[in-house]
């Protein structure tokens, strides 16, 4: 039997998402066609307004509602201009200011290099980088891009972008984790711990 | 190591098995095609996580279970390493893809708890001699590579991973060698931009390079120093064994590589390894855009066998190889004693038949002083009747093993 058209349109849409496979997708549109009205409501309004209610921050790339052309971070004055910390995603900053402990400015480069994905160094914003660098003020750049290779790539060719710019440029710390066993850490995080240990002072 | 049960489901001829092994020399005695190397590709299995063959995974799956969609091969090992015991399970899942595929997915559970295989190779280790294994001395370069891979995961522990590592960025650094080729030819942009992204793939592509060209030049030098002390010894001193790494990024300057001088590679550290690679990579950067793909690194490394001077390779006799092959099996066993502290497990298939009298009880001699062994022939009658005395002899007939 052939699925009605709108069904299987729904398990489409569903099956592109990332993480879920074609029977994940059949369950939740099913679920959304016994459930009551209000829930598959709910959920299209809440995708509608996505697009519409969600707009990127002109400065820094971090999600911010339409209408404000700057995010929160990027409008409190309180928040120290002259530090970037670079990230790879939006939710690297909503990582990060849980932490609290970080009161400069962000930067999301919305993905990261990776030739084999035919993503290029101007498919994500690292020129509107380097130019809010040129503008002036900044002092240090954190990057904090993940510690895979793609990520550690990514975090060189910036460094290597805003060599000529004559700022501080760091990279968060790798190693094992706060609270971790050392004999659960993987080879390759105990290989670069090692490679990264710091004299005691 | 010890290896104490076995447990096989679903492998090869194997609907089932299980089978306790004690600590000593086991002859496995069957005809052809009863199963008997199948056993041996299984243990092996247990420590590489790949065939000792190339390409043949998906068919270490019963051909029977294989029919169905979802099939699954199991392969169980109970071993004592050091003083504790350890239950390792290495799972073969073939399941369905698209509309009429099918994929091979390997799982591996260490004491109960499900792992990466970068993470657990070398955890229980093995070193198989297979008759065709000539073909690592006689084929290409490949079969070279993919034996000292094996031999270095087994022994290095972050080998593994440091060379999947690698293997991406060289995938990553190809992708935009292609790139950066196709957009030369259409003269979309050149110079400034694009060289610099290709220079944090050189980075990565070094950083990891470099790693595996020390270690690579640290094992063949340590391998080729007992190989060299067996093969003497196997050939009567008549022959000298030398085992020539040939890096594809040489960290030795041109001058040094003439072809009979000792190249000692053994002072150099991996940084100034990655210095050097790094050098060289920007050197040769625009022929390798011309190219479109990464031509030096140790994806591309050799290694040749020579005796007396003659590459093996090219001129070697079948007598000799086999020999060669032979002292370098019993060296990579005692190389492993040296760097992991433990006997691997040894496994030898049909290796009686090729060798004379005197080389017989040489092997002998040799694999006697490990814990455990597991030998196949067609008949006991290879073996010398006071060995077999010793030995734990085994039928394998049609997919199950008999004591005997």
């Amino acid at each position: 039997m052939l699925l009605p058209e709108p069904i299987q349109k729904l398990i489409n849409a569903f099956e592109r998402l990332p993480g879920i496979g074609p029977k994940s997708a059949s369950r939740l549109a099913f679920y959304l066609l016994r459930a009551p009205e209000d829930v598959a409501q709910d959920l299209s309004e809440a995708l509608n307004g996505l697009k519409d209610k969600i707009a990127f921050c002109e400065e820094c790339f971090n999600i911010t509602e339409a209408g404000h052309p700057r995010c929160e971070v990027c409008e409190n004055p309180k928040r120290d201009s002259a530090v970037i910390c670079v990230v790879e995603e939006a939710l690297d900053v909503l990582a990060l200011e849980r932490v609290g402990a970080y009161n400069g400015k962000y930067h999301v480069l919305h993905g990261v290099l990776s030739p084999i994905e035919g993503v290029g160094p101007d498919d994500i914003k690292i020129k509107p980088l380097i130019e809010r660098v040129a503008r002036g003020g900044v002092k240090e750049i954190i990057l904090a891009t993940n510690p895979s290779m793609e990520g550690d790539a990514t975090a060189l060719y910036l460094q290597q972008q805003l060599r000529p710019h004559k700022i501080q440029v760091t990279r968060l710390a790798r190693g094992l984790p706060v609270g971790g066993d050392l004999e659960y850490a993987d080879q390759n995080t105990l290989l670069r711990a090692l490679s990264g240990r710091q004299e005691m002072s | 190591m010890h290896l104490k049960h076995l447990s096989l489901t679903n492998f090869r001829n194997f609907a089932r098995l299980d089978i306790d092994l004690p600590r000593r020399v086991i002859l496995l005695v069957g005809n052809n095609a009863q199963g008997k190397t199948s056993i041996l590709e299984a243990i092996y299995f247990l420590a590489s996580f790949t065939s000792f063959q190339t390409n043949t995974d998906r068919q270490m799956v019963n051909f029977v279970e294989a029919k169905n969609s979802l099939a699954v091969a199991r392969l169980v090992a109970d071993y004592q390493r050091g003083r504790r015991n350890h239950h390792l399970e290495a799972r073969l899942i073939l399941e369905p893809t698209g509309t009429n595929g099918q994929r091979l997915r390997k799982e591996v559970l260490l004491d109960g708890v499900k792992k990466q295989m970068n993470d657990v190779i070398g955890h229980f280790n093995a070193v198989i001699f297979v008759p065709q294994m000539s073909a690592i001395i006689e084929d290409g370069p490949d079969g070279r590579r993919r034996y000292l891979n094996l031999a270095l995961a087994q022994a290095v522990p972050a080998y593994a991973s440091v060379w999947s590592d690698y293997n991406q960025a060289l995938s990553q650094r190809n992708a935009l060698l292609k790139a950066l080729n196709e957009s030369a030819a259409l003269s979309l942009s050149k110079g400034g931009g694009s060289g610099d992204q290709l220079e944090v793939w050189d980075e990565a592509l070094a950083r990891l390079g470099a790693q595996i060209i020390q270690w690579r030049i640290e094992a063949v030098q340590q391998i080729e120093r007992l190989a060299a002390r067996v093969h003497h010894e196997l050939t009567h001193g008549r022959e000298v064994l030398r085992l020539n790494y040939q890096p594809a990024y040489d960290p030795l300057p041109p001058l040094s590589m003439k072809l009979t001088t000792d190249t000692d590679r053994s002072a150099l550290k991996a940084d100034d390894i990655r210095k050097g690679f790094l050098t060289r990579l920007k050197e040769i950067r625009s022929e390798e855009i011309a190219r479109g793909v990464t031509t030096i690194g140790p994806h591309r490394d050799e290694l040749r066998f020579l005796a007396n001077g003659i590459d093996l390779g090219d001129y070697g006799s079948r007598g000799q190889i086999r020999t060669t092959l032979l002292a370098l099996k019993l060296a990579e066993v005692n190389w492993m004693k040296e760097r992991t502290g433990e006997w691997p497990v040894i496994l030898l298939d049909e290796v009686m038949a090729e060798l004379d009298l005197q080389r017989r009880a040489d092997l002998l001699k040799y694999v006697g002083e490990s814990e455990q062994v597991l030998f196949t022939a067609t008949n006991e009658h290879m073996f010398a009747p006071e060995f077999v005395e010793k030995s734990e002899v085994w039928k394998v007939e049609d997919g199950t093993v008999k004591k005997d």
